[in-house]
């Protein structure tokens, strides 16, 4: 660079400000879509969430294509840091995001609805099991939730407790109980969430 | 916070009453939860006890600071919004783990521990009374700083090409000096720091990095309780952090309450899980080798932060291009710049060097020949000779990117 142009430099610093001034900044571009605050479902789903969203927000997962060498490596490493899992679910929740968030191949086509049809007569233990509930929850001692006498305990004789306790299942939330959050179940039926909520209110 | 909460940003007076109204609500329908429970009743407020919410955080932030994920709590401002010399707390980027803690300087204490002749645990209070009062302008960039360069993208923080990098003011006193007073043992061969931070569970273990004893008593380590001359904010470590300057970011461990003096290197999630990087490149989307090496320095970087990308610059008028550039433990020799796509390079005018580890702004009056799309590349050297690549080796975990960074402007006839 010759003397003249660093001349020059020397003051274009000093008018950073001024020459800024000349330039219209474009407006910034459309922003990436959102990461989905919700798993995809499928087998596994509920529990991934369980496992995954205690800790950090869904959209860390949602946001993500890896192999399935790297999800495998990702929960050794989340497991590292903490997350509360049991031996057997490890293969579970790799197969899930292998399966729906891999880089080289897209998600399968969202299931048919469950041979589990709205409104099931199924057990409840069945039901509770199935989306995961039993996961985080026993009947009397904390796990990783409260215990479901504990929350009945504390709903039951609220005007529509049923309907806030099914509407919590299903949006999630936290606070309520501690700092660990509820993480949502976007995908369980209007008839097994009233089913668990009053059952739960029977505890 | 999703790009619906960004968007309220941009009238952060109303995003804030938004929730202070959401607040009111969730405080009524505690009191009175039979009368909240209808279709309009608020969610229960996410916020655990002992922390700051991310509202209370970003509130203190620029709008320019976009967050990445919300729990935990990521952000960073692209390099259009990192032009001044040292970067405003209102730009810093954030990178937490876990929860954001409020804690009280009165109670809030740090445990000197480990291979020294007289451990200690000291108030900040303390520890400013006891020791000389230090400040340095110093990088702190976040190991996956530039992460969404890679391609395939690796897991973790999405970071922009251009984010994850600040280069601020930090007051403290010399950690040097602190493990001077307590006596380092023979023997000692790293030095741990330990955040007070927690998570969600009580299970989950601690924010803690090791750094080797030299780096520790280097004498721009500090332990710092200052940031552009202001007292620490929560979000950055308040009441006292590490600033282990132009390390990857993990080093700079926030809300210390241990440093403990090792014979031997850290074990632990973060030491032995993240912040690793292959010490010769591997085929993209492979895994991790088990020799791979730890994070440390950074190597040589640079960003373009003006023109702003997209921006519309006129015609046969000298048009200035800066930015910034830093080398971890080098010194920045040249930076270089192509408005060709590579094919020929202008020397940029370097800045006089400031602070050891504060970056160097760059600079070039460049007046575009011609109307229509222009790009810039820029290219900067240490003095080691190590030049930036054009794209960074691929490795697992989407650490120090340095490819070149390009921007596009438009040149309107």
């Amino acid at each position: 660079m010759n003397r003249v142009v660093a001349g020059c430099v020397a003051a274009a610093i000093a008018a950073v400000g001024l020459l800024s001034i000349g330039i219209a900044v474009a407006p910034v571009g459309a922003q990436e879509a959102a990461p989905s605050k919700t798993l995809l479902p499928g087998k596994g789903a509920d529990l991934t969430m369980q496992r995954c969203a205690i800790c950090h927000d869904i959209t860390h997962v949602t946001r993500s294509r890896l192999s399935r060498d790297e999800w495998e490596d990702n929960i050794k490493v989340m497991i590292a840091r903490g997350m509360p899992i049991e031996p057997h679910e490890i293969p579970i929740v790799v197969e899930y995001l292998a399966t729906y968030y891999n880089r080289d191949k897209p998600p399968p086509a969202a299931e048919a609805p469950s041979e589990q049809p709205a409104g099931s007569a199924a057990p409840i233990a069945g039901v509770l099991a199935a989306n995961g509930c039993t996961a985080c929850h026993a009947a009397e001692k904390r796990v990783i939730g409260p215990g479901f006498r504990e929350i009945s305990a504390k709903y039951r004789g609220e005007g529509q407790a049923a309907a806030y306790l099914a509407r919590k299942v299903k949006e999630g939330g936290a606070g309520a109980w501690g700092p660990v959050p509820m993480p949502p179940h976007p995908q369980i039926s209007d008839n097994d969430l009233a089913r668990i909520a009053t059952w739960v209110l029977q505890q | 916070m999703n790009n619906a909460d960004n968007a309220a940003r941009g009238s952060r007076r109303d995003f804030l009453g938004a929730l202070a109204g959401m607040g009111a609500s969730a405080a009524v329908g505690a009191a009175l939860p039979s009368a909240a429970w209808g279709q309009a009743a608020p969610k229960p407020p996410a916020q655990p006890a002992g922390t700051v919410s991310n509202e209370a955080v970003l509130a203190g932030k620029d709008a320019a600071l976009k967050p990445h994920s919300d729990r935990p709590l990521t952000a960073s401002a692209t390099a259009e919004y990192l032009g001044d010399d040292v970067t405003p707390t209102s730009r810093h980027f954030v990178r937490n783990n876990l929860f954001t803690p409020d804690f009280d300087e009165a109670k809030h204490t740090v445990e000197i521990a480990g291979l020294v002749d007289k451990p200690m645990t000291l108030t900040l209070a303390e520890l400013r009374a006891r020791f000389p009062e230090v400040s340095t302008q110093a990088m702190i960039e976040c190991a996956g700083s530039g992460r969404t360069g890679f391609s395939p993208l690796p897991r973790g923080t999405p970071w922009p090409a251009s984010g994850g990098m600040s280069c601020s003011q930090w007051t403290g006193v010399r950690l040097g000096d602190v493990l001077r007073a307590a006596g380092i043992r023979s023997g000692a061969v790293h030095v741990a720091f330990t955040g007070a931070d927690f998570g969600a569970l009580p299970t989950i273990p601690k924010v803690a990095r090791s750094v080797p004893v030299e780096k520790a008593m280097e004498r721009h380590t500090l332990l710092a309780y200052g940031m552009n001359g202001a007292s620490l904010p929560k979000i950055h470590g308040y009441p006292m952090r590490l600033v282990v300057p132009s390390w990857a970011g993990s080093a700079s461990v926030k809300w210390v309450a241990r440093i403990e003096v090792l014979a031997a290197p850290l074990k632990g999630p973060y030491m032995d899980e993240s912040y690793r990087i292959p010490r010769t490149p591997v085929e993209p989307g492979g895994r991790m080798p088990a020799d791979a090496a730890m994070t440390e320095g950074w190597p040589v970087k640079s960003i373009i932060t003006h023109p702003a990308p997209n921006a519309r610059v006129s015609p046969g008028k000298p048009l200035l291009v800066a930015g910034h550039a830093w080398a971890g433990e080098h010194d920045i020799s040249r930076v270089e710049l192509s408005f060709d796509e590579g094919r020929s390079w202008r020397r940029a005018e370097l800045n006089p060097a400031g602070d050891k580890y504060a970056w160097r702004t760059f600079s070039l009056a460049y007046t575009p020949p011609r109307a229509g799309y222009t790009t810039v590349l820029a290219r900067a050297t240490d003095d080691a000779g190590n030049s930036q690549p054009a794209l960074a080796a691929w490795n697992p975990l989407g650490y120090f990117w340095n490819g070149w960074h390009r921007i596009g402007f438009v040149v309107a006839a």
